[in-house]
């Protein structure tokens, strides 16, 4: 399974990484913004799952969520969103823009695994 | 009866003009104070006026202090992932020996057992060889290193997600960065309102917010995640029971 790993900040596009590299995950793709991850998706369609953040330049994460399901070939591509943004109309707003699954930063290991397992039971 | 008429207006004219004349002589101290409150004031309005040509002046520096504080806490971010990513390195590598180590006890104590079973009737080369295996054998130390190897993987595994820490102070900072280039720009314009100085080197756009959350917290309680979660299992139920009705259509 190919993760692309979008978020601005260095720092947590690393314990993204290394977080799904102790879940046994091992092949991941990292963009700094919603654009790079076009980008990304668009130069390398074995990307599997998108974990994206929320507050970025150029193009957020949810520009990102809605370009992907507004996109033939991407459409279907699962996208978890990690982002520090907590408040209930934030969720609906990305909920509306069909993201998979929602973790609020600071996120701990268990809570990763348990919806990326969520996501990929839903659409098997 | 013309003339005596003229003369009426003449002197409700006269009395309107000496009307006029003694409002005057009235409101001249006032004119007069208002003078000197004008010429007092200009001093002050010039120097609230240089107050805040110094105060915009030094808001760049303040903006500019504030990405240091960001850029340094991320190159030292990134330092302590890298220790940390070879502290792991190592920690797989020491695994690996000790696992070695103790595929190696445990082909020995076979061999010896072999030889215990080839030497069979000489109990007192049997007793020696049991010695052997017995102080020999390594699973006990290497159950309890093998522990505290698996303590200390944890421990850098919560570093490591506390330095989640970082991103949420970059954009704490970035929000305070934002809100001084607001005043900044609040700043400039009261100046260009006050005076003739034109402040064209500040960028009097409003900053772009797109790219930190406000109201970011670095906190382990987990109600912002128990409402994602709640909503999200209500909007998949309503899904699934979408896709059910379509069935029946």
């Amino acid at each position: 399974m190919k993760f692309l790993i979008v978020d601005d900040s260095i720092t947590m596009r690393r314990i993204v990484a290394n977080t799904l590299k102790n879940l046994g995950y091992t092949e991941f793709v990292e963009a700094t913004d919603g654009k790079d991850a076009l980008d990304k998706l668009a130069a390398d369609d074995s990307i599997d799952f998108v974990i994206t953040d929320w507050n970025m330049p150029v193009l957020s994460g949810l520009e990102l969520i809605k370009a992907i399901r507004g996109s033939e070939s991407l459409a279907n591509l699962p996208v978890l969103m990690v982002t520090t943004r907590g408040v209930k109309e934030d969720i609906m707003e990305a909920l509306s823009a069909k993201v998979n699954n929602y973790i609020v930063k600071p996120f701990t290991p268990p809570v990763l695994k348990e919806k990326i397992e969520q996501i990929l039971a839903a659409i098997a | 009866m013309g003339q005596p008429s003229n003369m009426v207006q003449l002197f409700e004219k006269l009395n309107d003009l000496k009307a006029v004349f003694v409002y005057g002589q009235k409101i001249i101290p006032v004119v007069q104070s208002l003078i000197d409150f004008m010429k007092e004031t200009v001093p002050l309005l010039e120097n609230i006026n240089n107050s805040i040509s110094e105060s915009t002046n030094k808001i760049p520096k303040a903006t500019d202090h504030i990405n240091n504080v960001t850029n340094a806490t991320e190159l030292a971010t990134t330092e302590i992932l890298d220790i940390i990513d070879r502290v792991s390195d190592d920690l797989i590598a020491i695994e690996k020996k000790l696992l070695d180590l103790a595929n190696n006890d445990s082909e020995k104590t076979t061999k010896l057992l072999k030889l215990k079973e080839m030497i069979s009737g000489n109990s007192e080369a049997e007793a020696l060889i049991d010695e052997i295996i017995q102080n020999s054998a390594v699973d006990e130390q290497l159950k309890v290193v093998t522990e505290k190897l698996s303590q200390i993987r944890q421990e850098t595994n919560d570093i490591t997600l506390s330095l989640q820490v970082q991103d949420i102070t970059t954009q704490q900072l970035a929000a305070v960065n934002h809100l001084i280039a607001s005043v900044q720009n609040k700043l400039a314009s009261l100046i260009t309102d006050l005076s003739d100085n034109d402040l064209s080197e500040f960028d009097k756009e409003e900053p772009d917010n797109s790219h930190f959350n406000a109201g970011a917290l670095y906190t382990k309680d987990s109600s912002s995640q128990d409402i994602a979660d709640a909503l999200i299992n209500e909007n998949n139920l309503k899904t699934s029971q979408e896709e059910i009705d379509k069935l029946f259509k």
